[in-house]
């Protein structure tokens, strides 16, 4: 299985039903690889802060669902983490596909991908990277188990090392 | 111009298995006021994503209303919310908005609703099916009741003054969400 079939695997068998995300090319992979399995509602959003609200409306209806997004969208939902899924301790898990890091084109991106692990340091969020193949599925379970025990959030990260980096176009 | 403590009133008195998220403004104290009702989710300081709280909880119960009361300035940071609610378009959603034009919270800075913006044709724009705007409190009974029976999603824009609250602080954030999840039977 690739890695995008395991971690939407994982998610069913944890009854995580709503995707909300904000797309990036591995974001891509998890949708695609959630078409594939079914069973799945994906919201898109329009921003990642909104994504932090509709996971933990859900999450206090009773449901469980995930945010999906890039290490830029990490920026765009801090004080909705701190102030309603820490504050509240609801259980608010998030995906995040990596930029910024190895092997990264854009230089727009790198900044906040290298400031991705300190923040969420900062935030004493849980933070799993995962960078092989074999370690994917024991890696979500792992993270998700943390995330519904604590009633936190917690990010699992989806690297490059893992999923390969963007090619795009490089500067002139 | 609508009282929004009596507004407030009415709601509560009519309110028997719905739920309400609110924002953090000043309208969570009018609602706390008009009656404790233990399936309001209280907002202590998630700024503007009531509406996003709002719309997880309709995806999650579709078998409850679920009430958003929202304010101008809040709802100005999260419009965005407003295009993904249209987009997924819960029948069980009222959005509640009380525009007094001003940040009353943090002195009343005039918020952009004082100028050229109006929520309730952005609403439209963004494909709310069912837009309100009510400016007495009698037009906001009418519409409360059809909401609280009739598919939505509803935007409701309320204009207002701006008074003083009364009220208290609010139970801890932990203390309002193992009470709220209580009432409706959930469970994470």
């Amino acid at each position: 299985m690739a890695w995008a079939d395991t971690v939407v695997a994982v998610l069913k068998k944890y009854n995580v039903r709503y995707l909300n995300y904000v797309p990036d090319s591995k974001i891509e992979k998890l949708l695609e690889a959630a078409r594939n399995l079914g069973g799945f509602e994906p919201l898109p959003l329009t921003r990642e802060e909104e994504g932090v609200g509709v996971v933990c409306g859900q999450s206090i209806g009773g449901a469980r669902g995930v945010l999906l997004c890039p290490t830029a969208g990490l920026g765009n939902s801090i004080n909705a983490l701190a102030s309603l899924a820490i504050a509240y301790r609801i259980p608010c898990p998030i995906i995040i596909g990596v930029r910024g890091d190895l092997g990264e084109f854009n230089p727009g991106q790198v900044p906040m991908g290298q400031a991705t692990k300190g923040i969420l340091d900062a935030m004493r969020i849980p933070t799993y990277s995962i960078t092989r193949e074999d370690e994917v599925e024991k890696m979500t379970e792992g993270a998700l188990r943390v995330c519904y025990a604590a009633e936190a959030p917690v990010a699992i990260l989806i690297t490059n090392e893992l999923a390969g980096w963007k090619e795009g176009r490089t500067r002139t | 111009m609508i009282d929004r403590a009596e507004a407030s009133k009415y709601l509560v008195s009519k309110l028997t298995d719905e739920v309400v998220v609110t924002s953090l403004g000043n309208e969570k104290y009018d609602l706390r006021a008009a009656g404790e009702y233990v399936r309001t989710f209280y907002n202590w300081n998630s700024m503007g994503i009531a509406s996003s709280i709002g719309l997880g909880l309709a995806m999650a119960r579709p078998d409850l209303k679920v009430i958003v009361y929202d304010g101008d300035g809040s709802l100005l940071m999260n419009l965005g919310s407003l295009a993904t609610i249209a987009l997924r378009a819960p029948k069980n959603l009222i959005h509640i908005v009380w525009d007094n034009r001003s940040y009353a919270m943090t002195g009343g800075q005039p918020t952009a609703t004082a100028y050229h913006t109006d929520l309730g044709v952005i609403a439209k724009g963004a494909g709310y099916p069912k837009v309100e705007r009510v400016e007495t409190n009698a037009e906001f009974g009418n519409i409360a009741d059809r909401a609280l029976v009739e598919p939505g999603p509803w935007f409701i824009h309320c204009l207002m003054q701006e008074k003083p609250v009364a009220g208290g602080g609010l139970p801890s954030p932990t203390a309002i969400k193992h009470r709220f999840m209580d009432a409706i039977g959930a469970h994470h």
